[in-house]
């Protein structure tokens, strides 16, 4: 902790001095609603209140912890008139109803002085620009979906390689299933149930059935033969599951993983921080795969920062201030590394990302997979809805007929 | 004027089925006990212990190796985001939204509680029953248009706001509690001061409040415990500067990256129990017996 | 009757006014807040509030959504089985207690102080002990009992009565004390009077001191049932909800679409619902406890 804080503020240092801003007079105070009170994350937004403070800023720090807890706080505050400078959301359509409304300033200017027309992947852009304007600032991209192995639990079930196909991969659970080792670990809560199903949708039925399924919510596409496999292939899944699933935390579900107890997670990449904590290796310890097809699609999901409506001159500064340093390349590397995710601009220097980090820029480069988040696709409600059919799906008897009407019900409704 | 012995029960000697009676009895109340210390006991053992040895997951065990860094860790140095502070700060916040709000509320309470059982308010049950209904109402529902006129009054995000808050919701079981307690009441103490020529105050203050403690207590539990507890409502109506100590809990225990550092939570939980803790501590010698009875006899 | 009125104000005028704050938050903060949740429970808002009407929408879909039918469902399992054990056990160590036992005010400590958890530390904690890695089911297969199964939480069909365990553990403390209360306020009395008319103690609990602490005891059900139709916090903190929607309840169904749904039109129509449900099952305790006589006054 100690280590990781001094690191922080070193490299706070060495970035004021890199900028060569000296503190103004009167600092431009912002306040910052967000929900990362964990170690890494903590770490990770230091960088941006040092870099802020370092740049002539106070940052106010106001963290809530649990992502719905922070964003209600926050919008309480913008309909109580008492709106933070920013606040933390996901990259979804969490905060296009408050646009709407005309609730949050937009951050154009900022945002056309850096071109962001084209270094922003283009899920990315629509998910921060609505009626051709921008609102919100992304500070990173999570892909939802890596599929994490420890390599001596694999070893132990005499798997030398990671699959690379769904064949492959339901072989390698078997393998590890009759190795007396848990295939796949999985923390049975909504969200995490929903994550794996998401993969076997990626996986099986590729960017164009995701796609069609989840953004253009095709009836044909929720019919196909295509989507039934997915679901049974999701429900087959179940027996490598192990007993005590039920309620677990992802990084407990993690932690399988790393006592080498479990072969397999479907994680974000926030799972890095786990294993980097229990000083494991990269390639060595443990892998990542990104997907089980050449040409699996890349999910970018993420968070943005929103700046709520004010017209006094000094909280605009703080907020355009705030989005210049939270979208500096050199800031989004060294915020990224510590958050696990990868920078929103493709400009960057990616050398001193990790091995994960690095394939993640790669696939990303390709335009053809990149896909937005299943949130940014459809409202909150409805995705609610869809989770609720994946768990119960998961949970409970359901037959593949039933979960199509169920999906079909969810998304056209 | 308060008489502590039972007359059912005066010491004399037990013949042979009441000495099984009382072996009955504190055999049941014995393992309902042990029923209902589990949980704080393995609170207990978890905060003194090192994280080596949580990981051993023997949860029930002693400490191996006894240590208080946990117990030191939550209050002075856990995390909430960038300020690194532990739970010490949101104390002195916790007791300030508490004490106005516990006996704002409670005192409502009492009033109301005293005009709806021995007054005569025309409607008075109608307001009583919407209020009890009320209750039954998630009160995560209330909070927009809450917040909503509390901005336009300029109380948002004050103490003043948070205390308020707590009043109104405080308010339909604190009023639910003193009625029905004071329905139980003899009416014939009231009949006599009315006679005497009371008035309403005089009547509550020197005949009905003194006969309260008994539900007082009670009433001085239920809050304690809901507003210390409170989380939300906190969160929403108190403001930066007013946050209570619970916001800090939340945080420190509702963090689900990195290895759960079981034994500061537990720490931290027992940490911010220990207000309403002391609170029932301390309550003992208010339950005591024949409290109605001496009022009338002595 | 206009004559007769202004007389009757008058007499009892400062009880009027001592109402006076009771009737502002009511009609302000309660009948406000359900009328505006009513209204929007026949719009389309989903994250802020909308003022158009489309009917009954909300509701059908409400209906439709098994989420909600099985939260109804498992509503009134937990309802039956926490009030009855909740209601039983805080009754049985009232009256046990109060048979002048040694050590009292442990005892009261004891089975009082889950009241000052947090339901969410409630919920944890619980979890904690009945996770069949971790707590008492590690715990038994460590000491050679292999076979030994306790996985309440993780077991879709037991899940519920895991949640009724530590709601139970948290509540009839709450219970006992409210009985206790009435207890004390007893006139000693009847004990000496039972005694010498030689009738056992049970009998006299049962026909004589149980009538007589009614209010005390409509007092705890209606506490119980409110923190039922509330509950939220043990069940997130439990199972989320879970293993897949096994222990959903209304309150999160409530919550998760007012917040992290962003659903406001649902959220009210299922609180509309649930007001709706409370208000029928409570009606005739309502009207035989407060509209049967107006007030006990001379």
């Amino acid at each position: 902790m100690t280590a990781m804080k001094q690191m922080v503020a070193v490299s706070a240092i060495a970035l004021a001095a890199a900028t060569g801003i000296a503190r103004a007079e009167e600092p431009l105070n912002a306040e910052v609603i967000h929900w990362w009170t964990s170690g890494g994350e903590s770490a990770a937004i230091a960088v941006f209140a040092d870099a802020f403070n370092a740049a002539g800023g106070k940052w106010v720090d106001n963290a809530v912890a649990g992502g719905s807890a922070a964003r209600s706080a926050a919008i309480n505050r913008i309909i109580g008139g008492d709106p933070s400078t920013a606040a933390l959301f996901n990259t979804s359509r969490q905060y296009h109803e408050i646009i709407g409304e005309g609730l949050l300033n937009d951050i154009d200017a900022v945002a056309s002085k850096n071109d962001w027309d084209k270094v922003l992947p283009e899920p990315i852009a629509r998910a921060v620009k609505v009626d051709g304007k921008y609102y919100a600032a992304p500070v990173n991209i999570h892909m939802p979906l890596w599929i994490w192995y420890s390599t001596a639990a694999l070893n132990k079930a005499g798997i030398d390689k990671p699959p690379e196909t769904m064949e492959q991969f339901l072989a390698d659970l078997d393998k590890l299933k009759a190795a007396g080792v848990i295939p796949l670990a999985l923390g049975g809560q909504r969200w995490q149930e929903n994550s794996l199903f998401s993969a076997v949708l990626t996986n099986v039925g590729g960017a164009a059935l995701w796609k069609s399924v989840y953004g253009d919510k095709d009836e044909a596409a929720i019919r196909s033969p295509e989507f039934r496999k997915v679901i049974e292939t999701f429900v087959s899944l179940k027996p490598y599951v192990d007993q005590a699933s039920p309620g677990r935390n992802w990084n407990d579900a993690t932690a399988l993983l790393i006592k080498d107890e479990a072969g397999f997670q479907v994680m974000g990449d926030w799972a890095k921080g786990e294993f980097k904590q229990a000083n494991k290796e990269i390639g060595k310890d443990y892998g990542c795969i990104p997907g089980l097809r050449p040409d699996s699609p890349y999910v970018l999901g993420g968070d943005v920062f929103v700046f709520p409506k004010t017209d006094n001159a000094e909280q605009v500064k703080a907020q355009h201030l705030l989005v210049e340093i939270m979208t500096d390349p050199a800031v989004q590397v060294k915020f990224n590394n510590l958050k696990g995710s990868i920078p929103i601009r493709s400009d960057v220097d990616v050398s001193s990302l990790d091995a994960c980090a690095q394939l993640g820029m790669k696939i990303m480069s390709d335009p053809a997979r990149q896909v937005p988040d299943a949130s940014q696709m459809m409202e909150e409600y409805v995705y609610g809805s869809v989770q609720d059919i994946v768990t119960e799906l998961w949970n409970t008897p359901m037959t593949v007929d039933q979960a199509v009407d169920r999906f079909e019900k969810a998304l056209k409704g | 004027m308060m008489r502590q012995a039972k007359p059912a029960v005066a010491r004399r000697p037990l013949n042979y089925q009441e000495v099984w009676g009382r072996v009955g009895i504190y055999a049941f109340l014995g393992v309902v006990a042990l029923f209902f210390l589990l949980p704080l006991y393995v609170m207990l053992v978890t905060s003194f212990k090192s994280m080596d040895e949580i990981r051993l997951g023997l949860i029930f065990s002693l400490p191996r190796q006894f240590t208080i860094d946990a117990w030191v860790k939550a209050w002075t140095s856990a995390c909430t985001g960038l300020e690194c502070t532990g739970l010490r700060v949101g104390f002195g916040n916790s007791v300030k939204i508490l004490v106005p709000s516990v006996v704002v509320s409670i005192l409502l309470g009492a009033v109301n509680g005293y005009a709806l059982s021995f007054w005569k308010v025309k409607g008075a049950n109608v307001l009583f029953a919407c209020l009890l209904l009320g209750s039954f109402i998630p009160y995560q529902v209330f909070i927009y248009p809450l917040v909503r006129v509390y901005a336009q009054t300029g109380i948002y995000g004050s103490l003043a706001g948070i205390v308020l808050t707590h009043v109104i919701f405080g308010m339909p079981v604190m009023t639910l509690l003193f009625r029905n307690y004071y329905s139980g009441l003899p009416i014939e103490l009231f009949k006599a001061a009315r006679i005497d020529g009371a008035g309403f105050w005089k009547i509550f203050v020197s005949i009905i409040l003194p006969m309260s403690a008994p539900i007082a207590i009670v009433a001085v539990i239920m809050q304690v415990t809901a507003i210390w507890n409170d989380f939300l409502l906190g969160l929403v109506f108190a403001g930066r500067e007013n946050l209570p100590m619970t916001v800090q809990l939340n945080n420190i225990v509702n963090t689900t990256t990195g290895e759960r550092a079981y034994n500061v939570n537990m720490a931290a939980t027992v940490l911010t129990s220990l207000v309403p803790l002391a609170v029932y501590l301390l309550s003992g010698r208010w339950f005591v017996r024949g409290i109605a009875s001496g009022a009338v006899k002595g | 009757m206009g004559a007769e009125f202004t007389r009757h104000v008058k007499r009892n005028l400062v009880a009027y006014i001592a109402l006076l704050p009771m009737a502002a938050v009511v009609i302000f903060a309660y009948l406000g807040t359900m009328a505006w949740s009513v209204r929007l429970s026949f719009s389309s808002s989903k994250l802020l509030p909308r003022s158009d009407f489309v009917g009954l929408n909300q509701y059908v879909t409400l209906f439709d959504t098994s989420r909600w039918l099985t939260s109804l469902g498992n509503l009134a399992v937990i309802a039956f089985f926490f009030l009855l054990i909740c209601f039983v056990l805080g009754c049985l160590l009232a009256i046990f207690i109060d048979q002048n036992v040694r050590g009292e005010s442990l005892f009261r400590t004891v089975f009082l102080y889950p009241y000052a958890m947090s339901f969410v530390v409630a919920g944890l904690i619980w979890q904690w002990i009945l996770n069949p890695d971790l707590g008492i089911q590690a715990t038994m297969r460590g000491f050679g009992f292999s076979g030994f199964v306790l996985d309440w939480v993780v077991n879709p069909r037991m899940v519920l009565y895991a949640v009724i365990l530590a709601t139970v553990w948290h509540g009839s403390g709450l219970v006992m004390a409210l009985i206790l209360a009435g207890l004390r306020g007893i006139d000693g009395e009847i004990w000496r009077a039972t005694r010498i008319d030689g009738i056992p103690a049970w009998r006299v609990y049962l026909s004589i001191v149980l009538p007589m602490l009614r209010p005390m005891i409509i007092t705890s059900l209606v506490l119980l049932s409110i923190s039922i139709v509330k509950m939220y916090d043990v069940v997130v903190a439990m199972t989320n909800g879970g293993p897949g929607t096994a222990s959903e309840v209304p309150a999160k169904f409530i919550m998760d679409n007012l917040f992290e749904r962003a659903n406001i039109g649902l959220a009210t129509a299922a609180s509309t619902v649930m007001l709706i449900t409370v208000l029928m099952v409570m009606a005739p305790v309502i009207y035989s406890q407060y509209f049967r006589k107006s007030g006990r006054a001379a």
